[in-house]
């Protein structure tokens, strides 16, 4: 039974690394992309006086691509920023339960995130709300935000359910 | 209760969520969000929540991060921390304690092509410690001095801390760097002193290298050049107003791919790990900008900020006094909590008092980055040692501290300097208009 639970849970946790993993090369291509149009936009404005046509739209708009799509692999990595002190001094045991009551605040912070940007992005969308100079729609980016705000909800599900498995070992 | 009241419950549920270890941007996004829904509406609360993530993502100012970073992980990647090493080995590595000293130069000058601490200590590290290692350097010198040498990239333009600082306390970036160059100039010559006073009192830890000829000197310099120019470029660049700081950090990052694919020593699986590292790095940073905003938010309408900086500037103690008591937290809180964390979480809070009391906001972002610098390397929360520990295994983590201490002493000492002489901090920036 508990065997047949890990490997339905190996295999969750297989198909969202693979989504967090592919979210991140997308983030990847729009890092490279906002690095050219920085440097085209850089020699067309000071060599040929054309800046690129709303450049700063785009590098905005592929900054939320950059970022929110990296939030995922981040988190699945363990890369995000957390004070390193405290929770060492503490028994394994209780350090598994205080983990598991994180992982689960930031399922509920990320739930909500998914929801509300949802929301937002319905919003944006039905009053037509465009970027400030070359009219680009908001909201297919905030849709791809609450993707991926969902997909670190899944991280930090498949985490959380590791860490009662080893409180319930 | 009080708005006030309700704050310091959400500064000390914060603080909470940190020591259990909530990644710091969830935790500060996840506290301003009850705070704010709490004292204002639920529905406000997760608009502000919502709309303070996007628009943090999506800044355009904001993007000079993700830049300044690139360019650090593309110098890395394309060997620049080993070129400006070598120069440094070659013009002093006669001297006894010179590989040392060649660490704190090379330091110096990747931190003028990279904005992290962590970034320039795993850089440098890899190339000097293993050097040191092969030249009989005691561990303890050796590995304290990469670990504190290399906090001068947040101190030495380009930095991410004051990028931090600057977007949050809308100071100019550019001004904010140049402020920096004297500081950290002076500061790697303090870091030079302490490795000649520490090798003169024991010289056991530091044998004496090999002699270069000055045709192998001349060579050695000559390779860091167009590291001087990425420099020159980025910094004059945004001193004279003619690029924005994304811009700048564009061009940096730009040049940086310039230079490794004309040395050929960027190669294809170099550029995709640097812009791993910079995905990394940079979604880590500003997933905390983002959450300190939401955060920021519930501040302000805890109306704590201003209340404090009331409070402060009416306090009967010279203004000094209370600066240096703000310093004492800070370095205090530095100890335990990481630098990106414990700016973002106090800035809110006490900006507004340093400004009631007059002090000048540039010269207070140098001296928050000198305490920042002190935290990455005091126990038990110092991240550049735990760096280095990762790349020198074998020596022990209390070892690297005890190498450190020498190298905390020429910190504060520094601090002192710029308490007392502020124009150290404020001179290159008073001639600058941008």
């Amino acid at each position: 039974m508990v065997y047949e639970m890990l490997s339905k849970l190996d295999r969750f946790e297989r198909v969202v690394d693979a989504l967090s993993h592919w979210l991140n090369w997308i983030a990847g291509v729009a890092i490279a992309l906002m690095l050219a149009l920085i440097a085209v936009d850089i020699i067309g404005a000071k060599l040929f006086r054309w800046p690129v046509p709303g450049g700063i739209d785009i590098v905005g708009l592929l900054g939320v691509v950059a970022i929110g799509f990296a939030i995922a692999r981040t988190q699945a990595l363990r890369g995000h920023i957390e004070v390193e002190f405290f929770e060492t001094k503490i028994p394994q045991k209780i350090r598994n339960f205080v983990d598991a009551v994180i992982y689960a605040l930031g399922m509920l912070l990320f739930v909500l995130l998914t929801w509300k940007t949802c929301e937002y992005g319905y919003t944006l969308q039905s009053k037509g709300e465009v970027s400030m100079t070359q009219g680009i729609p908001l909201y297919p980016f905030v849709y791809g935000m609450a993707f991926c705000y969902l997909t670190v909800f899944l991280v930090l599900l498949v985490q959380c359910i590791r860490v009662v498995y080893r409180i319930n070992k | 209760m009080s708005p006030v009241v309700i704050g310091v419950i959400g500064v000390v549920v914060l603080i909470l969520f940190f020591l259990l270890r909530m990644p710091v941007g969830f935790a500060m996004a996840f506290v301003g969000l009850l705070g704010f829904s709490y004292l204002v509406s639920p529905n406000a609360g997760l608009d502000i929540l919502v709309r303070d993530m996007f628009y943090t993502f999506s800044s355009y100012s904001l993007s000079v991060i993700p830049m300044f970073v690139f360019m650090g992980c593309i110098a890395s990647g394309a060997g620049m921390s080993k070129r400006l090493y070598d120069a440094g080995y070659l013009m002093l590595g006669r001297l006894r304690g010179g590989l040392a000293m060649a660490t704190i130069a090379g330091c110096a000058g990747f931190a003028a092509i990279c904005g992290s601490t962590n970034a320039c200590a795993a850089a440098m590290g890899k190339v000097s410690l293993p050097e040191m290692k092969r030249y009989d350097y005691d561990d303890s010198l050796a590995s304290g001095t990469v670990a504190a040498a290399g906090s001068l990239g947040i101190l030495i333009p380009p930095s991410t801390i004051f990028l931090v600082y600057g977007i949050m306390t809308e100071q100019s970036i550019g001004k904010l760097f140049i402020a920096g160059v004297f500081p950290g100039l002076i500061l790697a010559g303090l870091f030079v002193s302490a490795v000649v006073i520490v090798c003169a009192r024991n010289p056991s830890l530091a044998p004496i290298g090999a002699t270069a000829s000055w045709k192998e000197k001349l060579d050695g310099v000559s390779g860091i050049g167009e590291m001087l120019v990425l420099f020159l470029l980025v910094i004059t660049g945004l001193f004279l107003g003619w690029f924005s700081p994304t811009q700048a950090g564009g061009a940096g990052a730009a040049g940086a791919l310039l230079i490794g694919l004309i040395r050929r020593q960027l190669t294809w699986g170099g550029f995709l790990t640097a812009v791993k590292d910079t995905l990394r790095i940079t979604c880590m940073i500003m997933v905390i900008v983002a959450g300190a905003t939401v955060f920021g938010h519930f501040m302000a309408v805890s109306k704590i900020p201003l209340i404090l900086a009331d409070w402060v500037s009416a306090l009967p103690l010279p203004a000094m006094a209370v600066m240096a008591i703000i310093v004492f937290i800070y370095l205090v809180g530095g100890c335990f909590m990481d630098s990106l964390a414990m700016i973002t979480l106090t800035i809110p809070i006490f900006y507004p008092a340093i400004v009631a009391l007059g002090f000048d906001p540039i010269w207070f972002g140098v001296i928050i980055v000198l305490i920042v610098e002190m935290g990455v390397v005091t126990p038990p929360v110092g991240i550049n040692v735990y760096v280095v520990k990762g790349i020198a295994r074998d020596v022990p983590i209390a070892t690297i501290f005890k190498g450190v201490l020498p190298f905390l002493i020429a910190e504060l000492i520094m601090v002192g300097i710029l308490m007392a002489f502020p124009k150290i901090a404020t001179f290159l920036p008073s001639l600058t208009t941008y």
